[in-house]
C-alpha cells in the first residue's frame, strides 16, 4: 500500500521546485467559506485549514509536471475535445477554496489545449487562470505575457521547460511565503480530477487508444495521497468532509482497476535499469462508465456555481 | 548522560554541513545532458532508517537518480524501488555501487523510492533529471 508505515524521516521542505505548475495541473475543492478567501491581490494566510506542508509536498513530488504530462499527451496524438472541458467564462464567479479548485481545473484544461496544439483555447482558459490567480496573488506568476513568453518558444522544449521550472518555484514559494496550504490543496484536487475527467472522456471516444488508460492508472496511485491531505481535517470541517466522501467512491470505483499489471522484467546494465511491464491496464466501456459516475460527482461539486 | 549531550550536537554538526553542500556537487558531477527540474529530496538519516520519494516516471524518457551523500562509515546511499504497490522491484544495493543510476519504464507508473545507509548515519539527497530516451529520439 502506498502509504506502507516505515519508519522514515521526511524530506526535507527547501529545496523543492515545482509545485506551482504541478499543483497548478494537478488539484481541487469546494464552494464553503474559509479562511482563505482572498481579495485581490491580498492573500490571507490559512488558518482554519491546518493542512501540514509536508503533506502537501508529498503529493507535489510524486505527481509528474505538466511538461511531462504534455509531453505524454503529445506522444499519444489524443484529439482535443472542448465540450468536456470546464466552461472558462464562469471564472469570475469562484472565490475562496473553490476558486482554488476551479484554478486547478482551468490550469489543466489550458495544458491539455496547449499540448493538442489548440493555442486560440489554451488563451481562452489562460485568461481564466489569470483572473482567478489574481485573488491568490500569483498574476503576476501566471501572467498573459509570461505564457506568451513560453508560446514563443514552442520549438525549444528544453527552454520552455526551464521556464515553467522557474514558475512552479515561484509559485510555491508564493504560497508557501503566503501560508496558503489549503489553497494549494484545493488547486491539486482540481487538477487531479479534472486530469481523470479528461482521460476517461479520451478513452471513452477512443476505446483503441487503452495507453490511455495508465492516466487513470497513475491518477489511481495518486488517490491515495489525496486522501490523506483532505482526511487530515475532515472530522473538524464539512468541506473537507464532503470531498473525502467523493474521494472514497472514486476509490471505490478504480478498486477494481491495475495499477500494473505484473512485476516488470527488470534488467540492471553498466547502471542502466530498464523495466519492462508486460501488460498496461485495460478498461471495459462498462468500468469507464463506473468510474465516471462518482468522478462526475466530485467535479460538479467543485464546479456548481 | 555527558557523553551524550556533546555527541548529540556535534553529530548534528556532522550531518548538518555536509547536507548543505549536497545537492550543488551531485548536480555538476552526475547531470551532464540531463534536465533537471530543481527538485530534490534530502534528508537526515540515523540509525537504519530510510527516507520516502514517490514519484512518476514515464515511458519514452530516461531519468537519472543520483543518489547523494556518505556516512558516518563511508558507505554511500542506496536505492530501493518499489512500484505503488509496493512490491520491491530493485535494491541497487544487489547491482554494486555507483554514482548514479539511469532508469528506463516501459509504461507510466508512479514508484516510490527509498533512499537508505547500507550502514552508519549522515545526511543523504536523491536528484532525479530526465532527457528523451535514445529509443524515442530514435523514433
Amino acid at each position: 500500500m502506498v502509504f506502507a508505515a516505515k519508519v522514515a524521516r521526511r524530506p526535507s521542505l527547501n529545496g523543492w521546485v515545482s509545485k506551482v505548475f504541478l499543483s497548478l495541473i494537478w488539484l481541487s475543492g469546494c464552494s464553503s467559506p474559509s479562511s482563505t478567501d482572498a481579495t485581490e491581490g491580498q492573500p490571507k494566510r490559512d488558518t482554519t485549514y491546518a493542512v501540514p506542508w509536508e503533506l502537501v509536498e508529498v503529493y507535489m513530488k510524486a505527481a509528474p509536471s505538466p511538461v511531462q504530462v504534455a509531453l505524454w499527451l503529445r506522444q499519444e496524438k489524443v484529439p482535443f475535445i472542448r465540450g468536456s472541458l470546464h466552461d472558462p467564462t464562469l471564472s469570475g464567479r469562484y472565490g475562496g477554496l473553490q476558486g482554488a479548485a476551479n484554478l486547478g481545473i482551468y490550469l489543466t484544461d489550458m495544458a491539455y489545449a496547449h499540448a493538442t496544439q489548440n493555442y486560440q483555447d489554451a488563451y481562452e482558459y489562460l485568461s481564466s487562470v489569470n483572473r482567478l490567480a489574481a485573488r491568490y496573488g500569483l498574476d503576476d506568476i501566471l501572467s498573459v505575457e509570461r505564457i506568451r513568453t513560453l508560446d514563443n518558444l514552442q520549438d525549444q522544449p528544453d527552454s520552455v521547460q526551464k521556464i515553467l521550472t522557474q514558475y512552479y518555484r515561484e509559485v510555491q514559494e508564493r504560497l508557501e511565503e503566503t501560508g496558503q496550504q489549503a489553497m494549494l490543496r484545493h488547486m491539486i484536487l482540481g487538477g487531479w480530477i479534472e486530469s481523470l475527467h479528461i482521460a476517461l472522456v479520451l478513452l471513452e471516444n477512443n476505446p483503441s487508444k487503452q495507453h490511455l488508460a495508465q492516466m487513470i492508472s497513475l491518477q489511481k496511485s495518486l488517490l491515495p495521497l489525496i486522501v490523506k491531505l483532505y482526511a487530515v481535517d475532515s472530522t473538524s470541517h464539512s468541506t473537507s468532509r464532503q470531498i473525502l466522501g467523493h474521494l472514497y467512491e472514486i476509490e471505490s470505483a478504480l478498486r477494481d482497476i491495475q495499477t500494473e499489471a505484473s512485476p516488470p522484467v527488470t534488467q540492471v546494465n553498466k547502471g542502466v535499469i530498464q523495466m519492462q511491464f508486460r501488460e498496461g491496464p485495460r478498461l471495459s466501456p462498462e468500468q469507464i462508465s463506473t468510474i465516471k459516475q462518482p468522478v462526475q460527482k466530485l467535479r460538479q461539486h467543485v464546479i456548481q456555481v | 548522560m555527558k557523553a551524550t549531550l556533546i555527541a548529540t550536537p556535534l553529530l548534528f554538526l556532522y550531518a548538518q554541513v555536509p547536507c548543505k553542500q549536497l545537492i550543488p556537487s551531485c548536480r555538476e558531477a552526475y547531470l551532464e545532458d540531463f534536465s533537471w527540474d530543481g527538485r530534490y529530496w534530502r534528508a537526515e538519516l540515523y540509525g537504519g532508517e530510510t527516507t520516502e520519494i514517490y514519484y512518476t516516471f514515464f515511458p519514452g524518457l530516461r531519468y537519472r537518480l543520483i543518489p547523494c551523500g556518505s556516512s558516518s562509515t563511508k558507505a554511500a546511499p542506496h536505492l530501493r524501488i518499489y512500484n505503488a504497490n509496493r512490491t520491491l522491484l530493485l535494491d541497487t544495493r544487489q547491482q554494486g555501487d555507483r554514482r548514479y543510476w539511469d532508469l528506463e519504464l516501459s509504461s507510466t507508473q508512479l514508484m516510490v523510492i527509498e533512499l537508505y545507509y547500507p550502514s552508519g548515519d549522515g545526511c543523504a539527497a536523491l536528484l532525479i533529471a530526465h532527457r528523451i530516451s535514445m529509443e524515442a529520439s530514435a523514433r
